[in-house]
């Protein structure tokens, strides 16, 4: 039996052996014609208008030219990120990817991991040849961020702004560097907001459908609903909303152009009703990994300047309680995404305040110098709220702190016996509000609606969070307003 | 006792003293460059040199235009770091930053490419370009050092070419890291041998072929044994030495197409390429009194003035005889204008009519002067059949024909 076993064994080894000698070369891969572009690396890239010398460039190569070049950057990111040469044999030409293994043997002998990556490069074509092999560009102020990791803790960061000038010969298909030299370059530190935005006070309310919550801009959009929700917050007294644009679900660099048009028309009424509205970015995304950045950064880019300009804009909220992330993503590198991404939204539009939704009053100090507007989460004891609110104002000094988040859930059942009741949570509110009016703060509260079903992504399986985040609206979920309501805008 | 003491007080105030250093050195941390270059040639040893207090527990970053490393010190009294060769040898800007917890310093060096060559690494095309003045090809040269760094903008190359009896010598000066040069054609064509010298050192020799430019109008003849329509011998065309505009032969193997058109306005093709400037075609006498007229193309760029050709009858007469009850029909014999056999194979065409309408028609080929048709009594029942016979432009009819 087991001699069957055999033979039929090695006879399959040896038709294996003989079926894969007999497929011939792919012609798609030899001639690199298959369709495998994935954007893995989008930073902004700008070509400075063209008057190369030599012969005139035509778009198509201009865009292979960017295509191979990035590339190229990006597989030197992933070389000293894993210190593996996997890649840089198609980027670069036989003598230049020396350096580069040179590089990693070093690294590797010190233990050294670079992650890095590229957010800016401002390329100029100074020559194309008559032939149409060889292009040499100068490659400005490429701004560059690395974390340097030795024995796999970040030892250091490093901010530069660099000028390449960079030889590019086209071989076998591909632009390869030739030559890199680096002719100029600075460290720059992190940017201090040097000019604040006008912020003006608000009164408002988180928002999401009530039949959709945490996916809002799916199959169940529907404008009459919104228009209608809108109407009765306005009428409520409140003068704002905050609503979440989900990352993945936008479709990160490639912003769904469905998606957005729903956003904007969320805008549209909310200017209909004379509703001021603060986006939150990057909701759900909790990546943060340095090479996927120049994602982040295309996304934002298109959302805010899709946005910038609409009337019933209020502001940014970069991200919902980032502060979460600091456990598994470590507090270094949110803080760098979050400083870089402030830096970047305000370099797209330089009219709108930004502020970070923290989740809680101890992390509302951190990056405070960027921001315009401080903002955090309150679901605390509120007889503590005025006490935290006087300390945090008098470490941010004469930043404007606003509340982007409270609130009480009026759950009471199975999953928790003693939760507060519907006239708790009108007490709740009555308080709060009259700390705010004493106070002067702005608010947004957490939310209009009681909802009948929570993602797991939002606060985990666990039954007794699921039901108490579904009881934290001013209607509940048979439409009817609760006690709280009355205390929605005002004491 | 009193030795002891004062052996007490000594060690106390040691102890102390060396307690309070040790604080200090604590609170104290500080670090300074000793090196105070700003510039160093690649390949050179680069070490940085720190005059420090406290803790020597720093690394220094350390990153050329390829990438970054980290670099631990040589411990001293000072900190020695000894930047590798394979970072201090490319050349541009070397940035530091000395680290501890904290960044505590940092600073840029910039490394000159060598200031002698090694390579001249030359790109040049492309490699064919067109006489007349216009066209041109172009070198580009990166002359770099032994460590393959680009050497230093400003760097004088010169460019030789020679071409016929022309020798010339260009002066430019790198930019960006390179030079390069646009190299006109002359108006003859030829081949232009291209060199470069950079600091003493010449390149290998480089050749782009200046072809011919396009053709120019030209004019064709006609080269024939006899002018006889024999169906037989041949004629062959030729065009003139056809040139550019600059009067350079075009290149062999340019294509040459001559368009034939007879009395009644058909076409014929025959076509040739270009040795020398002359292309040749050939194409078969016509079989019965001819006039052709013949004009070449070279498509869609030049073309030459037609040409007339007479072709005479060379069969006068076609002898024609019935036998077998008139079912054999014999044709010859077909005399040419010699009265020699025509050669073989001269087409000969038999049409049968009924009743004034075509029953069938035949075509046989003459052999040894003869042609013969034989109409069979099954496909051509009794009766009387109208029969016409043509072969080299002449026909003959039988009305009344009983077979």
């Amino acid at each position: 039996m087991s001699y069957v076993l055999i033979i039929a064994l090695a006879i399959y080894g040896i038709s294996a052996v003989l079926s894969y000698l007999n497929t011939g070369a792919d012609r798609g891969k030899m001639l690199h014609t298959e369709i495998k572009q994935v954007d893995q690396y989008v930073p902004e890239f700008t070509w400075t208008s063209l008057s190369n010398k030599g012969r005139p460039i035509d778009a198509q190569t201009l865009a292979a030219i960017e295509k191979d070049y990035l590339d190229a950057w990006y597989v030197k990111h992933v070389s000293y990120l894993t210190n593996t040469t996997a890649g840089i044999d198609d980027y670069y030409t036989e003598s230049a990817r020396e350096n580069i293994f040179n590089v990693i043997s070093l690294n590797e002998q010190q233990k050294t991991n670079i992650e890095g990556t590229t957010l800016k490069h401002h390329p100029t074509l100074e020559f194309f040849s008559e032939d149409g092999q060889l292009a040499v560009l100068t490659d400005h102020d490429v701004i560059e961020y690395k974390r340097i990791f030795n024995a796999e803790k970040l030892v250091a960061e490093i901010n530069e702004k660099s000028t390449y000038k960079v030889t590019l010969l086209l071989e076998d298909g591909f632009w390869r560097i030739r030559h890199l030299i680096r002719v100029k370059s600075t460290p720059i530190k992190t940017s201090k907001n040097t000019n604040p935005k006008e912020f003006i006070g608000f009164k408002g309310i988180n928002y999401y459908p009530q039949a959709s919550p945490w996916s809002m801009y799916g199959d169940q959009f529907d404008t009459k609903i919104i228009s209608k929700d809108f109407q009765i917050i306005k009428s409520a007294g409140l003068n704002s909303i905050r609503i979440f644009v989900p990352y993945e679900d936008f479709g990160r660099h490639n912003v769904s152009k469905d998606k957005l048009e729903k956003l904007v028309q969320v805008l549209d009424l909310a200017e209909n009703h004379e509703l001021k509205v603060l986006v939150t970015l990057f909701d759900f995304y909790g990546d943060y990994s340095v090479l996927n950045w120049s994602l982040t950064q295309r996304h934002a880019k298109i959302i805010v300047n899709t946005l910038k300009s609409h009337k019933a804009l209020l502001g940014w909220d970069l991200k919902n309680e980032p502060d979460l992330d600091f456990e598994n993503r470590s507090k270094d590198l949110v803080s760098a995404w979050l400083d870089k991404m402030i830096a970047f939204v305000k370099s797209q539009d330089s009219i709108h305040p930004i502020t970070i939704g923290w989740s809680n009053v101890k992390s509302a100090q951190l990056l405070n110098e960027t921001l315009d507007f401080i903002s955090f989460h309150y679901y605390e004891d509120l007889e503590e709220l005025t006490e935290h609110y006087k300390v945090l104002k008098s470490k941010v000094k004469d930043k404007p702190i606003a509340i982007t988040e409270y609130g009480i859930s009026s759950y009471s059942g199975f999953w928790n016996p003693f939760g507060n009741t519907e006239d708790d949570q009108a007490e709740y509110h009555k308080t709060i509000q009259s700390i705010f009016s004493k106070q002067q703060l702005s608010f947004m509260s957490w939310t209009l609606y009681d909802f009948n079903k929570i993602p797991k992504e939002v606060v985990g399986k666990l039954p007794w969070r699921k039901n108490a985040q579904k009881h934290f609206g001013f209607i509940d979920i048979n439409g009817a307003k609760k006690g709280a309501f009355k205390f929605i805008s005002k004491e | 006792m009193s030795f002891k003491y004062l052996y007490i007080v000594i060690i106390t105030m040691t102890i102390i003293i060396s307690g309070l250093n040790i604080n200090q050195d604590k609170d104290h941390n500080s670090y300074s460059l000793i090196t105070n270059f700003k510039e160093r040639t690649a390949g050179d040893n680069i070490t940085l040199e720190f005059a420090f207090q406290g803790s020597s527990d720093v690394f220094l970053y350390c990153s050329n235009s390829y990438g970054s490393i980290m670099l631990r010190p040589k411990l001293g009294k000072t900190l020695l770091f000894e930047i590798p060769k394979s970072i201090s040898k490319k050349s541009g800007i070397l940035n530091w930053q000395l680290h501890s917890d904290a960044n505590l310093m940092s600073g840029q060096l910039y490394i000159r490419p060598k200031s002698k060559i090694e390579t001249l690494e030359t790109y040049i095309g492309p490699p064919s370009i067109e006489a007349g003045g216009t066209d041109y090809t172009m070198l580009v040269i990166v002359p770099t050092d032994n460590l393959d760094n680009p050497l230093a903008d400003s760097t004088k190359v010169i460019i030789k070419h020679q071409f016929l009896e022309t020798h010339k010598r260009d002066i430019i000066y790198t930019e960006h890291g390179f030079g390069y040069k646009n190299l006109y054609a002359y108006k003859e064509n030829g081949r232009m041998l291209i060199s470069s010298e950079c600091l003493g050192l010449n390149s290998k020799e480089y050749d782009v072929n200046v072809m011919p430019a396009i053709p120019t109008n030209f004019k064709i003849l006609a080269d024939r044994i006899h002018s006889y329509a024999d169906g037989n011998q041949i004629t062959t065309f030729k065009t003139s030495i056809i040139k550019d505009r600059f009067d350079n032969t075009v290149s062999d193997g340019t294509f040459v197409s001559f368009y034939i058109t007879n009395k009644t306005g058909h076409k014929s093709v025959t076509s040739g390429t270009t040795i020398d400037g002359i292309a040749t075609a050939k194409m078969i006498h016509p079989d019965q009194e001819e006039q052709w007229t013949v004009k070449a193309y070279i498509e869609g760029i030049a073309n030459s003035e037609p040409i007339t050709l007479n072709y005479e009858q060379a069969v006068l007469d076609l002898n024609i005889s019935f036998s077998e009850n008139n079912r054999l029909i014999t044709v010859g014999p077909l005399q040419s204008f010699m009265k020699q056999q025509v050669p073989n194979g001269l087409n000969i065409h038999l049409k049968i009519y009924k009743d004034d309408a075509l029953v069938h028609q035949l075509i046989e080929q003459s052999v040894d002067g003869f042609g013969h048709f034989k109409l069979y009594a099954d496909r051509y029942p009794k009766g009387t059949y109208t029969v016409e016979i043509k072969t080299a432009g002449l026909t003959k009819s039988f009305a009344d024909i009983k077979l």
